[in-house]
């Protein structure tokens, strides 16, 4: 498969450090200069190696959090020319700004990880990942873009206009979430559509998913299957790119890693809108530096499970506060519930108490709805809400 | 990577002017190093040409530890300072001036053609004093003497103070030929629009520390390449 970008993608471990070590130091510079949240903390601490970075302070999501909005801006509005919002710590708002480089620089990263999934400027690209949950689609258009390849820019609004444009537009590749690929493949079983109808080659999955389900992918729409990691506070997609061997390579001229604890910590090297110094990811994950057959030299990295109690339904994320956040506004208010991630819902099972008690069907039914129609309004979420009997006092 | 500077720590008595710097410079590539006035953009240079001790950190040519050595021997390891303000030596000739840049090396009446045939202009003016050329002239006759010393690597410091505009292009235009002739270029800069005009990445610099670094598209978008070249920043990010 082609190398986007050879000169830094496989730049020998002496000149990546280096380069490293001088953009560390410029993003340094310029965090104490800009950010007085980062000024404060860093004080007088200098990075004189990439091993000093043990000395410089962490960023929490919670410091995301209450920096919400500006306050984690290295630049001035005037120079920041997108805002995307993102959901960060237990729910709460989060607003990541790009620069004019940053956006070019964003485009560049997601072309590498196009490129290494086989992508050339005689491709035709579809992104399918539901407006609105999975904030990375515009990444997708800008890599796409970057490598001049043609790329499909409004979603199908539809399972079937995209079966459509799958036949018609002839995309050779389909950016998607997992969820969205299995539908797919359930919507062809129905209506007995052969994959080899399709023009399609890959499918670039926007997470990565375990091995079984890649081949079921696979062999279900006959296509080669990629995936994709990325952290949607310091860059999703165009974090990683996941070469032949399926090791997911970091962008390591862009990103500083490491883990403390198990806990992978990110630096962006490049990002001039909203620059992290060492910010704690919440994910579980291991990093090895080892030579790659594909002769990438950025690090490898195996992701993990989640840290923060994080689930996810239906590809969005979803902290257990937000829904104590739900049932408060409801008749349900402080009683204790199980949460448990089905498929395409979450089912939230409510312990009774003799307040919330009808001995009515029809009334505990109206009690039902009306909490499921708080998570459709608040969280935008199918709900499947149970009433039971108290669990004990465990 | 034929430079190589880590964390360079230097400066005049007390006075503290380069503070932690680390940048590199791979063979081939032009590379341009922008900032205001006092931002310690000489003294660098100063070091890197063994003029200054440094006071800490490490200068590695070619991957050999650099930092400390005399002057002499950074020519000898191939690289050669082209100074502010040209400082050829007036009351020589042209042709002795160029003899001089090759004083170590044993071939300089041989090299002292290939330069002439580069710059014709300063074969026409062979045996004129340099201190009657037009400063345009004197910058390329302070090029073809650093030449002379068959340099791997030029540090050229500010080539275009102080010429007119068209000189200037002109001296630029020579600098994008040191690439053909495989020398390296790092060069100091205030013009920041013509240096990344041909530079492959630059360094920005600020009050003895680098704040931007990257290929020189990339700073050209960079609003902080023109506040570093004015010296003027934004206190806070509403303002």
């Amino acid at each position: 498969m082609k190398v986007f970008d050879r000169r830094y993608e496989m730049m020998a471990r002496d000149e990546l450090e280096q380069l490293q070590l001088e953009r560390l130091q410029a993003l340094l510079a310029r965090l104490k200069r800009n950010v007085r949240r980062y000024r404060e903390r860093i004080g007088n601490v200098s990075a004189e190696s990439l091993e000093d970075v043990d000395r410089l302070p962490f960023t929490t999501p919670e410091d995301l959090a209450e920096g919400f909005p500006y306050g984690m801006f290295a630049l001035p509005l005037r120079e920041v020319v997108r805002l995307h919002p993102a959901l960060g710590f237990r729910g709460k708002p989060l607003v990541m700004g790009h620069t004019r480089n940053d956006l070019a620089l964003w485009g560049r990263l997601v072309a590498r990880q196009l490129a290494a999934s086989g992508v050339t400027p005689n491709d035709v690209i579809q992104v399918c990942l539901g407006s609105g949950v999975y904030r990375g689609a515009s990444g997708y258009v800008m890599g796409a873009e970057t490598i001049e390849a043609s790329v499909i820019a409004e979603e199908p609004f539809h399972i079937d206009s995209q079966l459509a444009m799958l036949q018609s537009y002839r995309p050779t590749m389909l950016v998607t979430t997992p969820d969205n690929a299995r539908e797919l493949m359930e919507a062809m079983d129905r209506r007995r559509i052969d994959p080899p109808s399709f023009h399609l080659r890959t499918v670039l999955l926007s997470r990565p998913v375990t091995p079984e389900a890649r081949q079921a992918f696979e062999a279900g729409l006959l296509v080669s299957v990629r995936c994709n990691f990325g952290i949607e506070e310091v860059l999703d997609p165009g974090f990683c790119i996941e070469c032949d061997q399926g090791h997911f390579h970091v962008n390591e001229d862009q990103f500083l890693v490491e883990t403390k604890d198990g806990e992978l910590v990110v630096t962006t090297l490049g990002r001039e809108a909203v620059p992290l110094l060492r910010y704690r990811t919440r994910l579980a994950c291991t990093i090895r530096r080892e030579k790659c057959p594909c002769g990438r030299t950025g690090a490898i990295l195996e992701p993990g499970p989640r840290l923060d109690g994080r689930l996810r339904v239906r590809e969005a994320p979803l902290y257990e506060c937000q829904i104590a956040e739900v049932l408060a506004q409801t008749r349900a208010a402080g009683h204790r519930f199980h949460v448990e991630v089905a498929e395409r819902h979450v089912v939230v099972a409510i312990e009774m108490s003799s307040q919330l008690f009808r001995d009515v069907i029809w009334m505990l039914t109206d009690l039902q709805n009306e909490i499921q129609d708080e998570f459709k309004t608040r969280l935008g979420l199918d709900a499947d809400i149970r009433l039971i009997t108290p669990r004990g006092n465990a | 990577m034929l430079l190589q500077v880590k964390n360079l720590r230097c400066g005049y008595g007390s006075l503290e002017v380069v503070r932690g710097i680390s940048l590199h410079v791979c063979a081939g590539e032009i590379v341009g190093l922008l900032g205001a006035n006092g931002a310690g953009k000489t003294t660098l240079l100063k070091a890197l040409a063994g003029l200054l001790r440094p006071w800490r950190g490490e200068i590695l040519v070619n991957g050999r530890h650099a930092q400390g050595l005399p002057a002499w021997r950074c020519v000898s390891n191939a690289m050669a300072l082209v100074p502010e303000g040209r400082q050829i030596f007036a009351d020589m000739t042209v042709r002795e001036n160029l003899l001089i840049g090759g004083y170590h090396n044993p071939y300089r009446r041989m090299d002292i053609e290939v330069v002439l045939e580069r710059f014709p202009r300063l074969a026409e003016r062979i045996h004129q004093l340099g201190g009657t050329l037009s400063g345009g002239e004197q910058q390329m006759l302070a090029l073809g003497r650093a030449l002379m010393a068959r340099p791997k690597m030029l540090l050229l410091d500010e080539p275009s103070m102080g010429l007119a505009p068209m000189a200037a292009k002109e001296v630029f235009a020579e600098i994008v030929k040191m690439k053909d002739l495989g020398v390296t270029v790092f060069l100091v800069e205030q013009n920041a629009a013509a240096t990344l005009g041909i530079a492959d990445r630059a360094y920005v610099m600020e009050t003895g520390e680098i704040i931007l670094e990257g290929e020189s598209l990339e700073l050209m978008r960079n609003s902080g390449v023109k506040r570093a070249y004015l010296g003027k920043g934004y206190k806070e990010v509403w303002e």
